[in-house]
């Protein structure tokens, strides 16, 4: 089942001279339960992709659609609200809210739609998280890997459609990078989530179900390459 | 560039932005202080002017003189000027002539000129030798007279000639009164006035060095010469203005005044530290890169205090010379409503005290202040700057509470309430306005205790009893009453000092009338009791004072003409425009019982409010009156436009007190969004929709405004009831009552202030890119 459906996307900055194309016709899509990462450069162009496909930015052309439906063709209010209901986000730097606490910061989506999380399955992610005894800590009283896995649980709270992950142990060192990429593989295979990952770890990508490489605005997928590493 | 802390500048220009709203605060207070200080000096300085022309240089005049006690006080260390002075006819009621017009003769030294400055010299020269004199300017014009020309003045004991030596610029009095006055040294008065005596006739005007302190001096000049308290007078309006008096209710003005002025500096310190503390944030993670960079503690330190010394470089300029800019708009304002009283105002004068008030507590707070932030960042650890961390200020201590509130109200409280100290400089600072209104506010009832000419029973003109009795005839209110100007006329009769006993002890009263207007007037005044059997003469109203309480009902005995006479209190009045003053009580009665306890049949007082104000029909009135009584159209006028600059004076602050809170509350909300703008982005991209994050701004702003309102409720009203005690019923007796009107304007004030607060920074929070947000930390 078709889940993410980009097409003939283009961003570009500037004009004139200093104009700069970050994105040139990419095209792709992506199915229910599959696991993708997007490699590339530093500035080749990935993280734009990435903005565009999460709504936090707005393509210059092009569509992309979740489920059927044009992100880019609702107003502002429903797109925010379709965001926080279909996309979890992963960043780089956690963007965690120091003011609450590892529960608050998880259930945080469900929280904004003035909705209560199950207790079961809160409980649940915080099991799989490894983080059930640190449910009452504020992010500041945690460490990083923590961090980014408290990131891990808010994006699934809301079993959104897409997860869309920037550089997600960007700021991790071997052990914990590895640790997210398992929970990342694991939400994957167990919730039957559709994630996409950014990375120039090109290591990470071992347990993906596809690669995509953006260089310089131009998207090419690499295709599956499951306990193959890339050259 | 030589050193890391050449960067400033650069530094400055690039965040020029960033720390426009921290200088404009600066500026704002340094403004504040600076014109609210230099104004009161540029006050005190036209009023010391304002006394000294109208009253004159003099501090103090010593009775009962001998030659030695003048050779003393003459000799005394602190006296900068004395001369002696007598005078004769000054009420023009003697038989003192130049030609058939009253003449006032007049005695004293040379340094006569120097205390009393309205009196000049114009022509010739002091007289020295016996028979010689000066003579006022109008005498000459009238006589055409020149130095050296002999006058001659006819008195009770026969004709004086006198050699005029020059001539005098005639006083208002003199002008007013059409009369003369002839001049001479104390030694040609005694010798011409051979029954005067420097004990009975003479007074002896001192001056004293600037710096001294003229009560000390007083005191110990009363106790060295041996003069009593009778024998020493003091000019009460100069010393006022010198802060020289003993007056109790002049000393506590200044206590009063002293408060305001504190909490004016206070408001202006917890503006500039508020502005600072709220750029804590930004400042502290750029502050922690320098030290990731390799800057020692200390250099943050350096830096932090010199880049706050660089804001003031602008800031507090700019803020005196607005300042400066405003009191003389001001001063040219009050010159221009009342020149009578403001006439010696500087039009563009100095105020060294507005200006290093201004100095002093800007640049106090601006580096007290400073500390905080650069206390921070020294302590910033290099590693929270470079892990994308390095916003640790906002690393919360304890969680919000969402059990109680939604998300975003729950994060916007605790956005406002997590740090204590932020919360606290937010709330004493809001609280503050409040505070400062209701504080001012009282400046408002005391000038409408203070100058009465709005209120319903302000004549427009009064005709008065020449020696205060009662002999203004019924006749001629109702001839005035009839004529088609008077709109309405209304009289009073009074009894003055009239030995009265109440409760069993003696004590002195002055009995007067009213008649329907005024007991209708004073039926807001009526504490308890009945004004209509005051007004059908069953009892009599008692003006309550300290040592004059009472109750409905109580009996009080008064000694008239007619002997004791046994009346009941019919009512308590809190306040009355006319109070005897000292230690006598005020009693008012209706004019049949007026009649019936004095005998007396006439008024003292007519005062009358007329439809037709031309000065023909002033005339007219004038003219009916006839020259018997003193008649005044000239009063309410002036204390108008007194009443006007000082409105000008207590509105105009109170306006500047309420947009000073309309700023400081947009300014603050507005720093605090842009401090935590990086936070509301991750926020967005995580999917908190625009009104939800108005709603938790609202939430801070409210929190904010829900506190300073308590407190400076908590803390405003104790302050306005000491200071309404102080200058308003320790005054007039009125008891005081919660300010509710004028904590609902600066409560309205500020909460309009807070909606705006939150619609400002909702554009910037449109206007805030998520990806530019999220990539920037």
């Amino acid at each position: 089942m078709e889940i993410l459906k980009v097409q003939n996307l283009c961003k570009t900055y500037g004009k004139g001279e200093v104009k700069v194309e970050a994105l040139k016709h990419v095209s792709f899509s992506m199915e229910k339960g599959e696991f993708a990462a997007i490699i590339g450069e530093s500035g080749s162009g990935k993280s734009t992709l990435l903005n565009c496909i999460g709504a936090l930015d707005t393509p210059t052309s092009g569509n992309v659609s979740m489920d059927g439906q044009d992100l880019f063709s609702m107003q502002e209010e429903k797109r925010t609200i379709f965001r926080r209901r279909n996309i979890g986000f992963v960043f780089q730097s956690f963007q965690l809210v120091s003011e609450l606490t590892v529960e608050q910061n998880i259930m945080f989506p469900l929280l904004l739609d003035y909705r209560k999380a199950d207790p079961g399955e809160l409980n649940e992610i915080l099991e799989v998280l490894g983080l059930a005894d640190r449910r009452y800590h504020l992010p500041g009283q945690l460490s990083g890997g923590q961090q980014q896995r408290v990131a891990i649980g808010r994006a699934l709270i809301t079993k959104p459609k897409l997860i869309l992950a920037d550089e997600p142990t960007g700021n991790l060192d071997k052990k914990n990078s590895q640790d997210v990429i398992d929970l990342l593989t694991q939400a994957s295979r167990r919730y039957q989530q559709t994630i996409l990952m950014i990375t120039h770890n090109q290591n990470l990508t071992a347990s993906v179900d596809r690669i995509m490489r953006v260089s310089d605005g131009i998207l090419t997928d690499l295709g599956g390459m499951t306990n193959e590493k890339l050259s | 560039m030589k050193n890391y802390l050449d960067l400033i500048p650069v530094s400055a220009k690039i965040h020029r932005k960033q720390t426009r709203m921290t200088r404009l605060c600066i500026m704002i207070s340094v403004f504040l202080i600076s014109a609210i200080f230099g104004m009161a000096d540029m006050f005190l300085m036209s009023q010391k002017q304002q006394a000294i022309q109208s009253d004159g240089a003099w501090h103090a005049a010593f009775k009962g003189l001998d030659e030695e006690k003048t050779a003393l006080i003459k000799a005394w260390p602190e006296v900068k000027t004395a001369s002696r002075y007598a005078v004769t006819n000054y009420r023009l009621d003697m038989d003192y002539k130049i030609d058939g017009t009253q003449t006032v003769l007049c005695g004293f030294d040379q340094e006569f000129f120097e205390l009393y400055p309205a009196v000049h010299l114009i022509d010739g020269n002091f007289p020295r030798k016996a028979n010689e004199a000066l003579v006022s300017e109008s005498v000459r014009e009238r006589k055409n007279l020149m130095a050296g020309d002999t006058l001659e003045v006819t008195t009770p004991k026969g004709p004086l000639t006198f050699q005029i030596t020059g001539f005098i610029e005639d006083t208002s009095d003199m002008l007013k009164n059409n009369a003369f006055g002839i001049f001479m040294n104390t030694e040609v008065y005694l010798s011409n006035f051979q029954d005067a005596t420097l004990e009975k006739d003479f007074v002896c005007f001192v001056e004293f060095m600037p710096g001294c302190r003229i009560q000390n001096t007083l005191d110990h000049m009363k106790k060295q010469l041996g003069f009593s308290d009778d024998e020493v007078a003091e000019n009460a309006k100069l010393l006022g203005v010198l802060m020289q008096s003993r007056d109790n209710y002049i000393l506590t003005l200044y206590f009063v005044a002293l408060i305001l002025a504190v909490l004016v500096a206070f408001s202006g310190m917890l503006m500039i530290l508020g502005s600072m503390n709220s750029s804590v944030a930004r400042r502290t993670e750029f502050f922690g890169m320098m030290r990731c960079l390799g800057a020692t503690g200390k250099q943050v330190r350096r830096f932090v205090r010199r880049e706050a010394l660089l804001w003031c470089k602008t800031a507090i300029p700019i803020g005196l010379a607005v300042s400066m800019v405003i009191i003389w708009i001001l001063c040219n304002m009050l010159r221009h409503i009342s020149p009578a009283y403001f006439g010696e105002m500087p039009g563009f004068g100095i105020s060294w005290v507005g200006i290093i008030s201004g100095i002093v507590i800007g640049l106090v707070t601006v580096l007290a202040a400073s500390r905080t932030p650069a206390k921070k960042a020294s302590k910033v650890s290099p590693l929270a700057a470079v892990s994308g961390n390095g916003n640790t200020v906002f690393a919360a201590k304890r969680a919000a509470n969402t059990r109680l509130f939604h998300i975003e109200t729950a994060l916007g409280i605790h956005h406002a309430a997590g740090s204590k100290k932020n919360l606290f400089l937010m709330t004493v600072s809001f609280a503050f306005s409040i505070i400062l209104f209701l504080s001012f506010s009282t400046g408002i009832d005391f000038m409408q205790h203070a100058l009465t000419p709005f209120r319903p029973y302000t004549p427009d003109v009064s005709l008065v009893s020449k020696e205060n009795l009662c002999d203004i005839p019924d006749s001629l209110f109702t001839d005035l009453k009839s004529n088609p100007a008077v709109r309405r006329i209304f009289g009073r009769s009074f009894a003055y000092d009239l030995p009265m006993q109440l409760h069993g002890e003696a004590k002195k009263a002055m009995l007067l009338s009213y008649e329907e207007y005024q007991f209708g007037w004073a039926i807001d005044d009526l504490r308890q009791g009945s004004m209509e059997a005051a007004q059908n003469g069953e009892g009599v109203l008692l003006v309550e004072k300290a040592g004059f309480s009472g109750e409905a009902g109580d009996e009080i005995e008064i000694e008239t003409k007619l002997g004791p006479q046994k009346v009941k209190i019919a009512g308590i009045l809190s306040y009355a425009p006319f109070d005897a003053g000292g230690e006598t009580g005020t009693i008012i009665c209706s004019e049949n019982l007026f009649r019936k306890l004095t005998g007396e049949n006439g008024y003292t007082i007519l005062d009358i409010q007329l439809k037709d104000q031309s000065d023909s029909a002033v005339e007219e009135i004038r003219s009916l009156a006839g020259s018997s009584y003193n008649f005044s159209d000239q009063s309410n006028r002036e204390v108008k436009a007194v009443y006007f600059s000082f409105a000008l004076f207590v509105y105009g602050f109170m306006t500047v007190i309420a947009l000073i809170a309309v700023f400081h509350i947009v300014n603050s909300v507005g720093m605090s969004v842009s401090a935590r703008i990086h936070q509301y982005g991750a926020m967005r991209a995580i999917g908190i929709s625009i009104r939800q994050l108005k709603f938790m701004v609202a939430a801070e702003t409210f929190t904010y405004l829900i506190c300073g309102l308590f407190v400076g409720l908590a803390a405003g009203l104790p302050l306005h009831y000491y200071l309404y005690g102080q200058i308003i019923t320790s005054r007039w007796g009125d008891i005081w009552s919660m300010p509710i009107s004028e904590f609902c304007i600066i409560a309205f004030v500020m909460m309009g202030s807070a909606v705006i607060a939150v619609i400002g920074p909702f554009r910037q929070i449109c206007r805030m890119s998520v990806v530019e947000t999220i990539s920037t930390q």
